[in-house]
């Protein structure tokens, strides 16, 4: 049985899919069964797809670069 | 040359290339301008391309040009201070948990960060993070790296990683939430704890 503070500890690692597999399970039974925890993973999950969402966000490279870098792979 | 290193070098090409969107916003990150962040693609790629016998088959093709890449940025900057990241990653989730306490009574599920006016912030609390944090960050939350994967990037052990990841994500969500609170997107919450 895990407890609330071990959640805390580690709902990061949890959200990024870096637990054992039967830690993983231990962790969503408690979470979501927990009225404490259950926000709080709702909370750091949005904030991670906010930071997942930067990822669409940002200029592609230019023409120009892509030019120099074919010209680069030509040789 | 034979058909077959005509081939694998036809193949090493086009991998490199489908890696350049990647590889350009990941030297984004780390310049933090558009021009000096073309150099830098400009220089992964020669240097990858220079050494590509070094590159191993059936590894990862972009963390090979991420970890040329950020090599290349080291080397360009003057790293007179170095940031000692702290070894308690838990103590930062923790800290995290403290934040989310703070604004629990008015955004319990953090509706905030699905805002899309907050996007502009993200990247300039990014750019305000230490280099250490903010590549930790990059690497696992923007470019979906593990744990591991940005290890070897790195040349750190799991653990710096993680030590830095959850630094650079608590001082991020702290740096937002203020954000959020000053533009009126959030109710006005207590001081964050530190």
């Amino acid at each position: 049985m895990i407890s609330c503070r071990e959640v805390m500890e580690r709902l990061w690692d949890y959200l990024d899919g870096e637990l054992p597999p039967e830690a993983t399970l231990q962790f969503a039974d408690h979470i979501s069964a927990c009225k404490r925890c259950f926000p709080q993973y709702q909370f750091e999950f949005a904030y991670l797809e906010a930071l997942a969402r930067q990822r669409q966000r940002l200029p592609g490279p230019s023409d120009a670069l892509v030019q120099r870098l074919r010209a680069i792979l030509s040789t | 040359m034979s058909a077959s290193v005509g081939s694998d070098r036809a193949t090493l090409e086009h991998d490199l290339l489908a890696e350049l969107s990647a590889v350009h916003r990941f030297a984004l990150h780390l310049a933090r301008d558009a021009a000096r962040a073309e150099d830098l693609v400009q220089e992964t790629f020669l240097k990858a391309w220079t050494h590509r016998n070094q590159f191993q088959l059936g590894t990862s093709c972009r963390a090979w040009l991420f970890t040329i890449c950020r090599n290349a940025f080291l080397k360009g900057e003057a790293r007179t201070t170095r940031e000692t990241p702290t070894e308690d990653a838990e103590l930062e989730a923790l800290g995290a948990a403290a934040l989310h306490g703070s604004v629990q009574a008015t955004d319990p599920t953090g509706a905030v960060f699905e805002r899309e006016e907050l996007d502009t912030a993200v990247q300039e609390a990014l750019a305000k993070l230490h280099e250490e944090y903010r590549t930790a960050v990059v690497l696992v939350d923007i470019e979906d790296q593990s744990y591991a994967a940005a290890a070897g990037i790195l040349g750190v052990p799991l653990g710096t990683v993680r030590s830095r990841l959850f630094r650079g994500r608590r001082l991020l969500q702290q740096d937002l939430l203020a954000y959020a609170q000053d533009a009126g997107l959030l109710p006005v919450m207590k001081e964050p704890t530190q």
